[in-house]
């Protein structure tokens, strides 16, 4: 039941609960009233009847009194003169208005009579006037003659003993029974008995009156002679006394059934009053629940609903307000305002979804080395840069539909392409924004970045897929070291590969399936055994012996290079500590990538291995690649410092290949050079590569640094590199990379390079294996 | 007026009177008594304002003339009984300072003094036997009683309920009035002898002002 319902029906009945009650009540009260009030309206009735009757006593004693006093009339009762007497007694009756006047002797004998049936010598029973005892003056009766009622009183004729009574008696005629009525209010009736018989003297009540059935009377024995009874009896109608309490009844009934209809509406109405607003409020809050804040609540009113109202306008204001925010901090990159990832995706999801969407393109764009930025420049500068590509990417025409900020250094945008555009001319725009030099804080920055490109529904139809296509195709750039790549589904297939690869090289190093080989140096002057390199082969279990270049360039794309150098330097450093135990010591070489020498815990790992195995520093050369330079070469020469104090030798291999500076090579504390192979090579075919080669081995020599040679497969190709007075030599010529038994068969008979060397103790901890990768 | 007749009544009388002593007393050398009579009430309490009336039974009793006053004093007669012999004169002078109209309506004597105060122009005399109520005309409650007696020989009780008389021998006939006698004394005959003769006499009495009992 709806609440206005409820409030009106309970508070109707409740009237009528009420109203009931006190009808019952009033009514119950009423009739009672009624017959109380007729009683005591008799009971007054009587009182007032026997007042009268008394009033009318003293009256007429008084008159009698006069009469029996009056000296005239005295002498003539003395003088028992009979007409005398009559006529004095008609006199005196008349001057009263007595009906009856009798005059007796003292034992009631009637000496005469005016107005009555007595006669002289009658016994007049005046003995009976006083009810008392005693006779005196002023006792009154009502006597009954001839169908009359006379209301008599007697008094004494004095002189001045009493000497006769004299009895006046008056009739009650119906005028004095209207009087009596009059003043009672109520119906006078006179009856007496006469033998066993009641006939009516006089009546004042009503014929119909006379037969009602519901009639309240009360008798007033008048006289209680013997078989002459005379009683009055007071009646009166309880219908007529009932009448006023039914029109009051009446009265309150209108008055109960006009004030519950009013009342009815009146709940009604308040209750109307109540719920309406309540509805609103409920509408608004649905409203507010639906996500629509903007509309006003419009209960304008001054009571509570008012304030209830107003503090849902309040409410709904600061809810919008906190949904904003939350929404902006789930949606809103806060440094560049763009979006994020999760805004991006919804937004490409959104884009997808809509009808015709085709040649939707997205691109991932990466800063490069931007964490150098943010390492040498401060954070403040990096947050600076990331403000202004965002303000370029935004500026109008802005570089695509949306444009986000998904990680650090990494953002995205797409569009939909038109149907003459490119999908490499639109990533060429990207690019093309992001050429300049960032200006801040008055230093001019240079940032380059690297776009993967992906479209749908070519690539993928879903957001999540085509970013991950995106994703693949900037990961490809950056392997190939390219600005700018396009997703191709190939790179799906590989990268599936390669995740499955990563899985297994793990399995690998857990379960030892990686194998040590060892390939010879050898020195050039003396044909002595300089020392091996640790070259790893996987001794995969479906796919035979791999060799490094099957999964070391993937290593080091994914950062598990770092993980394979642990290992191998582990390993290799024990191969070479037990050797030296033997006392056919031999130096052993291991390959160091970029990434380890970013790794600054390198030389800590380094100095452990050397510590534990006791191998003597100066029987360990660690070949870094050039490129390890590129990232960060002030932090590469420190971490090149720190190896060197170790006392093990540094080799800068692929020497030639790279960009480094002379003056970088100049200031590596490094101990030889490795030419790199692809110069070997070419040497015997190639002028300009044996130019290339010779400058190599000088400009080495020149530094003070041994050169080391590799790829050598010919016996050409040996007489030159010795014709340039290359130090030391290592290829397939002299020996292929074998594992170490071999490699021990293989020294037999060989001479090795004299080497002099104490272990050194460190004093490191072991180091244990925490792996940050990194970024690259 | 009183119908009983004496007869009857001798019974009782004797009954009432049985505790008389009599004692012979000497008042006259020529054949006289004195008789004292005691009359008390029913209680035994001595009865005032008694009348006692002593008629001769033997020869004419001789001749005497006497005068009465009843005077008038705080509305009320006083004496209020007196014995008077017929022919006697009775003055009603008036004490009080209001005044007064003295009648009678009695058969005995019937008259009426003009109001007046003080003195009244003449007494009344009272010459037939019977009882006289008077009564005033202006106080109802003024009543006195004149008994009329056809003898010299009455007596009225002072307050000691005692009356003496000097009766010459001889034999009488006694009557007993009092205003309250609630019951007729029956007359009785009384012989005096030389000898001083004591009488009792019980009355009963009731106090019932509105009536009187009748004269024997």
């Amino acid at each position: 039941m709806p609440l206005r319902t409820r409030i009106a029906v309970t508070f109707v009945l409740l009237l009528a609960a009420v109203l009931a009650a006190a009808f019952g009540a009033v009514s119950a009260a009423n009739h009672g009233n009624a017959e109380r009030e007729v009683q005591r309206q008799l009971d007054v009735g009587a009182r007032v009847f026997l007042r009268v009757l008394d009033a009318n006593r003293r009256q007429l004693t008084q008159a009698a009194q006069a009469v029996a006093a009056d000296y005239g009339f005295r002498e003539a009762v003395a003088a028992r003169d009979s007409d005398t007497l009559a006529s004095a007694l008609e006199n005196s009756g008349a001057r009263i208005g007595a009906a009856m006047v009798v005059l007796t002797s003292l034992d009631d004998k009637v000496i005469a009579a005016v107005g009555s049936n007595a006669t002289a010598g009658m016994t007049f029973p005046v003995s009976r006037l006083p009810i008392g005892a005693a006779r005196g003056d002023g006792r009154t009766t009502i006597m009954v003659e001839r169908g009359h009622v006379y209301q008599l009183v007697s008094v004494a004729v004095r002189s001045p003993l009493p000497v006769a009574w004299i009895v006046m008696g008056f009739e009650l005629d119906s005028k004095a029974a209207t009087e009596l009525a009059d003043i009672t209010g109520l119906a006078v009736t006179l009856s007496y008995q006469s033998g066993n018989a009641w006939s009516t003297a006089v009546s004042t009540a009503p014929a119909a009156e006379a037969r009602a059935t519901d009639l309240a009377t009360r008798h007033i024995t008048l006289s209680e002679e013997p078989g002459a009874n005379v009683v009055a009896t007071l009646s009166r109608s309880l219908a007529d006394a009932r009448a006023p309490f039914a029109r009051l009844t009446d009265v309150l009934f209108l008055i109960a059934a006009v004030s519950l209809v009013g009342s009815g509406c009146a709940a009604f109405w308040l209750a109307r009053n109540i719920t309406r607003p309540l509805k609103d409020l409920t509408d608004a809050v649905d409203q507010m629940r639906g996500g629509t804040y903007d509309l006003p609540v419009t209960v304008q009113r001054g009571d509570e609903l008012g304030v209830l109202a107003e503090g849902l306008q309040l409410m709904q204001a600061a809810v919008q307000s906190r949904d904003q925010s939350i929404r902006q901090l789930a949606y809103e990159d806060s440094l560049t305002g763009l979006m994020n990832r999760t805004a991006f995706g919804a937004s490409l999801a959104g884009a997808l979804a809509e009808p015709g969407a085709d040649r939707i393109a997205v691109a991932l764009i990466d800063l490069n080395r931007f964490r150098r930025i943010n390492e040498h420049l401060g954070y403040s500068v990096g947050d600076a840069v990331l403000i202004k590509i965002a303000q370029r990417l935004t500026k109008a025409p802005a570089a695509g539909q949306a444009v986000a900020r998904l990680a650090a250094d990494q953002f995205a945008a797409y569009t939909r392409l038109a149907p003459d555009a490119t999908l490499q001319n639109w990533g060429a725009s990207l690019l093309s924004r992001m050429v300049d030099p960032v200006s801040v804080q008055a230093q001019l920055i240079d940032v380059s970045s690297t776009v993967g490109l992906a479209i749908a529904p070519t690539d993928a139809a879903v957001a999540d897929e085509l970013m991950r296509c995106a994703d693949l195709a900037l990961e490809r750039a950056r392997r190939e070291k390219r600005v700018l790549a396009v997703y191709e589904v190939a790179l799906k297939t590989e990268s599936r590969d390669q995740l499955s690869l990563l899985g297994e090289l793990q399995h690998a190093v857990d379960h030892d399936e990686l194998r040590m080989y060892f390939q010879p140096k050898m020195e050039f002057a003396a044909n002595r055994v300089a020392g091996v390199e640790v070259l790893l082969r996987w001794q995969h279990p479906t796919r035979g012996l791999l060799g490094p270049a099957a999964f070391v360039p993937f290593a080091e794309q994914t950062g598990f290079i770092r993980r394979l150098t642990r290992w191998t330097l582990d390993r290799a450093v024990a191969q070479g500590a037990e050797w030296y135990r033997a006392g056919r010591p031999l130096p052993v070489a291991v390959n160091v990538s970029a990434d380890d020498i970013g790794d600054s815990r390198f030389d800590l790992r380094v100095a452990s291995a050397l510590s534990r195995h006791r191998l003597p520093p100066g029987l360990l050369t660690l070949e870094v690649t050039e490129s390890g330079f590129f990232e960060d070469p002030t932090r590469a020469l420190q971490m090149l410092d720190a190896l060197a104090a170790l006392g093990v030798i540094l080799s800068i291999d692929d020497f030639g290949t790279g960009y480094s500076s002379l003056s970088h090579l100049a200031r590596m504390p490094v101990h030889e050079v490795k030419i790199d192979r692809s110069f070997v090579l070419g040497l015997e075919s190639d002028a300009e590569f044996a130019a290339v080669v010779r400058s190599a081995i000088d400009m080495g020599h020149s530094l003070g640094l041994k050169v080391v040679a590799e790829g050598i497969e010919t016996e050409a190709a040996a007489a030159r590199l010795r014709e340039f007075q290359c130090d030391i030599g290592q290829g397939y010529l002299y020996a292929k990379p074998m594992p170490a038994n071999e490699l021990e068969n293989w020294l037999v008979g060989k001479t090795r390079v004299p080497v002099v060397a104490v272990p050194v103790d460190f004093a490191v901890d072991d180091v244990t294996d925490t792996v940050t990768l990194t970024t690259h | 007026m009183n119908g009983a007749s004496p007869g009857a009544r001798a019974g009782r009388t004797a009954a009432l009177i049985g505790s008389i002593a009599q004692t012979a007393m000497f008042a006259h050398a020529a054949g006289a008594a004195v008789v004292s009579v005691h009359v008390v009430g029913a209680s035994g309490m001595p009865a005032a304002d008694t009348v006692l009336v002593f008629d001769p039974l033997d020869g004419e009793p001789p001749a005497s003339r006497n005068s009465a006053i009843i005077d008038q004093v705080h509305k009320q007669f006083v004496p209020r009984v007196t014995v008077v012999r017929t022919g006697t004169s009775i003055t009603f002078p008036n004490s009080d300072q209001i005044r007064h109209q003295v009648y009678s309506f009695s058969p005995a004597k019937k008259f009426t003094l003009k109001l007046y105060a003080g003195m009244p122009s003449e007494p009344v005399t009272f010459d037939t036997p019977g009882l006289v109520v008077l009564g005033c005309n202006i106080h109802d409650n003024m009543v006195a009683f004149v008994g009329v007696v056809d003898t010299p020989y009455f007596a009225k009780t002072p307050p000691s309920g005692i009356a003496e008389l000097n009766l010459p021998a001889g034999r009488y006939r006694l009557r007993v009035w009092h205003p309250d006698l609630a019951a007729a004394v029956p007359p009785r005959q009384v012989e005096v002898q030389a000898a001083p003769l004591t009488l009792a006499v019980v009355v009963d009495l009731a106090n019932s002002p509105a009536s009187v009992a009748a004269w024997p």
